[in-house]
């Protein structure tokens, strides 16, 4: 994506804070790391926006929310990371529930796990391509690898998803 | 041609150029073996892609505040409930008409604080879920 103006931090909030959200949500199973990052990323962009030449926001955006993230992970590394056991539909109730929502929900749960378990490499690129949505080349951009790098670790996680999974 | 590898993932993404992607999709036609490994990837791409997009909490949708000290306010904040709850605790052992008990108030405290310094995962498992 190319843009010509420049947007305020206010629109990358409406309009990607919900995919940094869930980026780092995926990536670290923690709703609090998440939120956090999300912010973190906002400030860097509300700084970052002064001095932005507009050319591929995508690339420019997931490069700071990568460096934001990593710099969240150098943070935190000495405090645990409890996979928190997770309820993406928030149902709270102890009330049955149709068996294929009930289906979806551990599908989800088994998915963030073996998501968590891939090293991080893979576990970025699937995400970014499969949570996030980019494409190759803008998660080349984002990561700063070649493109055939994102092809391999993208195949090479889904390998393993894939042998956890089944 | 050998087995397409890697290729396989980069065709279900359209990732790859156009004369590739048909000497691949020939490929899968005459091998069985790569059309299970396809088949098996789509649908590891699909269970990802069908994770439900949550929504962030409210707070998060604001940049942080210049020159926080990042990562630290859950502990404290933990640390605070552990306080309170160590104060309550002691209401209770003391309140009237309870006989008269022994307390250590420095060892009640601070087993709660450490509880809440050692282990902070304790915010995640049960810190505030706003938007979840």
């Amino acid at each position: 994506m190319s843009d010509v103006s420049v947007p305020t931090w206010e629109e990358v909030a409406r309009d990607h804070g919900r995919t940094i959200y869930n980026f780092a949500y995926r990536l670290t199973g923690n709703p609090d790391e998440a939120g956090d990052l999300v912010q973190e990323v906002l400030l860097r962009v509300r700084r970052g926006l002064a001095t932005y030449t507009p050319g591929s926001f995508e690339g420019w955006l997931w490069r700071i929310t990568r460096n934001a993230f990593l710099d969240e992970v150098r943070r935190r590394k000495r405090r645990a990371t409890v996979p928190f056991p997770e309820d993406d539909r928030g149902h709270q109730g102890t009330s049955p529930e149709p068996a294929e929502v009930l289906a979806e929900v551990r599908l989800s749960r088994d998915v963030q796990a073996a998501l968590l378990r891939l090293p991080y490499d893979f576990r970025e690129a699937v995400v970014l391509c499969d949570v996030v949505g980019l494409t190759y080349d803008e998660i080349a951009e984002a990561v700063g690898i070649p493109v055939g790098t994102v092809r391999s670790r993208i195949h090479r996680g889904r390998r393993q998803l894939r042998e956890w999974l089944t | 041609m050998t087995h397409p590898s890697d290729a396989l993932s980069a065709l279900l993404d359209g990732a790859l150029p156009p004369a590739e992607a048909a000497e691949i999709e020939r490929h899968l036609a005459g091998c069985a073996e790569c059309r299970t490994e396809h088949d098996a990837l789509g649908a590891v791409r699909a269970a990802v892609r069908s994770l439900p997009l949550l929504d962030p909490p409210a707070r998060a949708l604001t940049p942080a505040p210049e020159g926080r000290e990042r990562g630290r306010h859950h502990v404290f904040g933990w640390a605070a409930s552990g306080m309170a709850a160590a104060a309550l605790g002691i209401g209770l052992v003391w309140g009237p008409g309870q006989p008269d008990t022994a307390v250590d108030l420095d060892t009640l405290a601070d087993r709660h604080t450490a509880r809440v310094v050692v282990d902070p995962g304790i915010s995640t498992l049960r810190g505030p879920l706003a938007g979840r």
